[in-house]
Formats: structure tokens, sequence, C-alpha cells
């Protein structure tokens, strides 16, 4: 019973949070991140990023004079928390969230964002249907599945192999990108899908599914899962000595999968954005290396800048709109355009999809790079 | 038939993790009734510590006798985990309750999560590659990496080796004894407590062993990764009779042969589900497992 008191004053708080910002203060920008689960190593380097986006910019000035405040709440890489985290972020008052990466993380945050009225720019959810429903303060700075589908086919069919396996994880993002590939590819005749199943992820033993990819003798495996499974499966295929030339989507863009896979990684081709190294901005050259000098080391894949990126064009928007959300919304929709991202330029259409071509092939070469394939 | 034989040693290989961890989990619930949910955390423990020694002392190029090394000093740190987990979650709460336990078990479980994702980071650590051989045998025209049948050689002699030491000497007797009656153990003149702290200190130092392997197999590591090897090995325990040694080991090299030839001959993708609808069946037909014994006190 003693608790009561200190309940009521919970049940208080989203009121006393949702008055703070008319009140001269810090600007928050909320932060939806996984630092923890299976995506931690993605969501910390989210937070890594952003607090130092935060930082320089407050080291200049703020936003219209008020200091930018992150406010971090963790999704921890599951729907079920990332509805607790959404709601923690709407209690803290902020009118604008950065995040999250995994999609079906995302779309668990998405209602509850969208109800609050806090306009949402997702970073590495890139399921379709997130921006097929209609929100109008939802946006996401990473491009979405069937373009990278669109890609892969494209890809395929310019590599010339004719009969391919596609092996996916069963989860939402890389199902999505296997069936968006699977029909690409059906429909424009570029090559025979003699194999589509799934593999369960965060499993080490691959030997079972490789044992049997073997045995139908495909000439190229597309793999749309992450990097960590792409990794074990090189490996495991060069300890079987089988080299068939494995595609991997834009979640194996992560210096990750050369560690694990080593020499084996040689050859590996996967779809991304352009790297960091590859963009050829001097603002975001400038701002990889303050990255590097803060924390020792890079971003360990793109989907960390993609959130950068989104913390950018909020505060361009807060810059030219104040902190209203649907003043935000209306100017990310309509008035924002060709921002100098750290991904290149960004302009957002009317679903809140970025708009421009984003993909590049890349390989991975004998040091381990990853070299952009023109 | 080539294709199945190379599926059966990929079980095997598979099998043989499952089995060694799985002893833990069955060890326990022998003696205490209780199911150690923390004894996945202990297994990736393992296999942290044996990349860290493995560093640490610079023996990454050093063959089997370093390997060996390593081996034998993460399963003694961690037996040691083991032992501080037993003092400091279990033994308070003994008098408590199985349910009282069960959620201290999945604190610990929790606990050691996340102190191992602060300590050694959330990313996923590579072990260095090359230290064992690369050698692959041809065997009958299946490829069987030369890793593959050590790996499971080193985890059949340590499974001999545990059931050699609990039905041929003295404290393994008195294992067994307490696992049969801690009371008429205790009035016979066992000290319950020490053997409670042994079975603490083997099935941790199993589980680390278990954890090196499959870094060194694998190379990949994760602070997570004992969630999913822990599941099954339980799984595998319960399959083989819990609270039953050779059950334990029959019930991993079973799911883990299952699991690879559902795989192969019917879907990759509802592999697991094969493996645990199978282990329903056998639940259905035998309750107590394969080679679980019925007893009173069971329900």
């Amino acid at each position: 019973m003693k608790k009561l008191p200190f309940l009521a004053l919970l049940t208080l708080l989203p009121f006393l949070a949702s008055a703070a910002p008319s009140l001269a203060g810090p600007v928050k920008i909320g932060l939806l991140a996984p630092l923890t689960g299976p995506f931690a190593s993605e969501g910390q380097d989210m937070k890594n990023l952003v607090s130092l986006l935060a930082e320089e910019l407050n080291r200049a000035g703020g936003v219209n004079g008020s200091p930018v405040e992150v406010v971090v709440e963790d999704d921890g890489s599951a729907p079920r928390s990332a509805a607790n985290a959404a709601n923690r972020l709407v209690a803290r008052g902020v009118p604008v969230v950065v995040g999250t990466y995994g999609s079906a993380v995302t779309e668990a945050s998405q209602e509850i964002f969208a109800e609050a009225g806090i306009v949402q720019i997702a970073t590495g959810s890139t399921a379709i249907r997130l921006t097929a429903k209609g929100l109008e303060r939802f946006f996401r700075t990473c491009p979405r599945d069937d373009e990278q589908g669109r890609v892969a086919a494209e890809t395929i069919a310019r590599l010339g192999f004719r009969n391919i396996a596609i092996l996916h994880d069963n989860s939402v993002y890389a199902k999505g990108l296997a069936e968006e590939s699977r029909e690409r590819i059906r429909r424009k005749g570029v090559a025979n899908v003699i194999f589509y199943d799934a593999l369960q992820p965060n499993e080490r033993d691959y030997s079972a599914i490789l044992t049997k990819l073997k045995g139908i003798g495909p000439e190229a495996i597309l793999f749309t899962g992450y990097y960590t499974e792409a990794g074990l499966l090189l490996r495991q295929m060069a300890e079987m000595r089988w080299s068939v030339p494995m595609i991997g989507g834009d979640a194996t863009n992560n210096v990750g999968l050369v560690e694990i896979a080593g020499k084996a990684a040689t050859g590996y081709r996967f779809i991304s954005p352009a790297l960091p190294a590859d963009i050829d901005t001097p603002a975001a050259r400038a701002f990889l290396a303050a990255y590097q000098a803060e924390y020792k080391t890079l971003p360990g894949s793109i989907w960390p800048v993609l959130a950068g990126d989104a913390f950018n064009v909020l505060v361009e928007a807060i810059k030219a709109r104040g902190t209203d959300p649907g003043a935000i919304a209306g100017y990310l929709h309509k008035e924002l355009r060709d921002f100098e991202g750290l991904t290149g330029k960004i302009s957002f259409d009317y679903s809140g999809d970025r708009v421009g071509d984003l993909y590049r092939l890349y390989e991975v070469d004998a040091e381990g790079r990853f070299v952009l394939v023109p | 038939m080539q294709e199945f034989l190379q599926q059966l040693i990929n079980g095997l290989a598979v099998g043989g993790l499952y089995a060694l961890i799985a002893l833990g989990y069955t060890m326990v619930y022998g003696v205490l009734k209780l199911i150690n949910f923390a004894h996945g955390e202990l297994f990736a423990l393992g296999a942290y510590l044996g990349l860290t020694l493995l560093t640490a002392l610079g023996l990454a190029g050093g063959g089997p006798a370093a390997v060996a090394l390593i081996l034998l000093f993460a399963m003694g740190l961690v037996a040691l985990a083991g032992y501080l987990l037993e003092r400091v979650a279990y033994r308070p709460l003994r008098g408590s309750g199985r349910l009282t336990a069960v959620v201290s078990a999945l604190g610990a479980s929790i606990f050691f999560q996340n102190a191992m994702m602060l300590v050694f980071g959330a990313k996923a650590r590579v072990y260095p590659g090359g230290i064992l051989s690369g050698e692959v045998f041809t065997l009958l025209g299946a490829q069987i990496p030369a890793t593959r049948i050590l790996l499971l050689a080193s985890s059949l002699l340590l499974m001999l080796l545990l059931y050699w030491f609990i039905h041929h000497t003295r404290t393994g007797a008195a294992v067994r004894a307490v696992s049969l009656d801690q009371g008429a153990a205790r009035l016979m003149g066992i000290d319950v407590n020490r053997v409670i702290s042994l079975v603490f200190l083997i099935g941790p130092a199993l589980g680390a062993a278990a954890g090196v392997m499959a870094g060194l197999l694998y190379g990949q590591i994760k602070y997570d990764m004992g969630v999913l090897y822990g599941l099954k090995a339980f799984t595998a325990a319960i399959l083989g009779g819990i609270g039953n040694i050779p059950g334990a080991m029959a019930g991993g090299i079973l799911l883990g042969v299952i699991e690879a030839l559902g795989a192969a001959y019917i879907s990759i993708a509802w592999k697991d589900a094969i493996a645990f609808c199978l282990l329903i069946l056998i639940l259905i037909f035998r309750p107590t497992g394969l080679l679980g014994e019925r007893t009173a006190d069971k329900v």
C-alpha cells in the first residue's frame, strides 16, 4: 500500500512531461535503439554515433539557441520490449524519435508514436509495409526491401547465374527480401530458383544445411539474412571445401562478417547502401574521422550512420519549424529536398520513404575490405 | 548414401556438444530436482574464457597441446563460477521450495548474460583461425573435417570419464546416493552439501568444455549464445530422461542427429519443429524419457 502515492505520481508523469516542451529547456530528441539483445552491437553504435552528433551540435550552439538532449531507450531487439521503450519515450515528452533498427521491432513502436503524435524516423527497418500504413509522421532513412530485391535480381542477371538457391532466416526482414527477390527473379526470367528455405538464426552449426545445398548444386546462393550467419556459412563452406559464390543483402554489411569468416569471406558479394567510406562528401569524412577519434573504431555498419542521418534531418526540421511534430512532419514531407546527409542526399516521398537510388554492389577483397563493384 | 553419412557426422558433432551441456542440467536435476537455467550461460562463459585465455597467453598458434591447456583452464574457472553460483543463488534458498530456486536460476541466467555483454561486449567475438588443423578426411565419399572428429572424440572422452567417475568411485557413489534420497544419504554419513558443490563443479566444467569446443569449431561466439544451446541441451536431457547421466549423453547425440537428418530429408526451416515433435512423441510413450526410471515422486 505504501507504493500508492508513487504509483499515482507515475500515472501523472506523462501529463507532467507533455507539459514540459512549452517551457524553455533542451530540445529533446528520442532515440529508440537495440542496446541489448541480438542487435545490441548495431544499437550501441547507433547510440554512440547519435550522441557524438548531438555533442558536436551542442558545442556549436545547439538548435535555435537551445541545447539538444538525446533521450535514449533500449528496445531490447524485440517487439515487446520495444513497445515498453516507446511508451517510456512518450512519457518523457519527446516530440521526435530516431529509430529503430529491426523491422518487426519498429513495427511494434509505430502505433504508439503515431497515437502520441510523435515524428518517428526509422533507421534500419526496410520491411515494405512499415510505410504502407498511411502513418503521416513515420519516415525512414533506409531504403525498402522491394528496392533491394530489385537490385538483387538485377545483380544476379548481371553476374549471369542461371540456377540459384535462396536462403533466408524467417525474420520479417530476411523473409521479405527473399520473397521479393524470388518474385523479381521469376517474373523477369532471370534465373531458376532451385532451392528456397530458411535457416535458424543464432545457431552455430549450418553444416546440415550446407551439405543439403551442396547436393542440390546451385551456381550461386542468395542469402538474405544477417552477417553473423553469413559469416558462419562462408566459414563452414570453406571447411567443407565447397566453393560456390554467395551474394547477400544489406544486413551482411558488417565488418563482423570478415572477422567470422576470415579468408573464406574473399569474393563474397553483397548489396548495400554505400558505405560511409565511399561517400565522398567532406562532411561525412570529417564526421567519421571524429567518430574514429572518439571511439577508436569506425561504425560497424551503415545502419548507425543512417541513424545519424535521421538525427540530422530532424535537427534541420526543428531549425526550420520548431518542435511541433505536425510542422516537422510537414517540413520533412514537402520542403526538405536533397539534404546533405552522411549517406548522401536525403529527400522523403509522400509515404515517408527515402527517395533515390541507394544500393551498390560490394565485394570482399583478399584483405577483407569491402570494395565497391562499379 | 554419401549424403546420409555426411549428415550423420554433422549431426554427431552437434549432438556431442548438446550432450556435454545436457550433462550439467541432468546432474543438477539429479541431486537437487532443480533446472539450472543459468547453465547455458556458463557454457557461453566457457567460450569467452577460452578465447580470453587463448589471446592472453598468446597460444593462438600452439596446436593441440595449447588447446588442451586452454580447455582445462576454462573448465576450472567456470567450475569455480558454478560453485559460486550454487553458494550464492541456490544454497540459501534450499529450504524454500522448488519454485523459488527456479526463479533464482532464471535471475542468475539473466545476470550472467548481461554481465558477459558488459564485460566482453555485445558484438560477436571471434576465435582466431587455424588453431586446429584444417585437414579434411574423405570417408566413403563424405567430407569430414578433422576438427569435428577431434571435438567429437574429446566430448566422448569427457563423457566416459564422468561415467566412470560416477559409477566406479566412492565419491561417485555418494553423488548417486544423494540423487536417490538426500535424507537417507545424510543419515549414511554422506556430506550432502559437499556432493552438491561437487556437482556444481563438474556440470559447469563440462559446459565450459562444450563452450570452448563450440568456439574452436564455429569460430564465432556471442554473449547470448547460451540461450539456444541451453534450450537444446535441456531438451536433450529430458529426451534422455532427466536425472540420468547416460540418458543425457544419448539424448544429446540423438537430438543432434535428428536435427541434421530432419534438415536433410524434410525441411531446413522445419528442422527444430521436427526435433521437438519427436520429443513430444517420445515423452507421450515414455514420460520419463529414453533412459529415465519411473520413480514415485515424479509427477
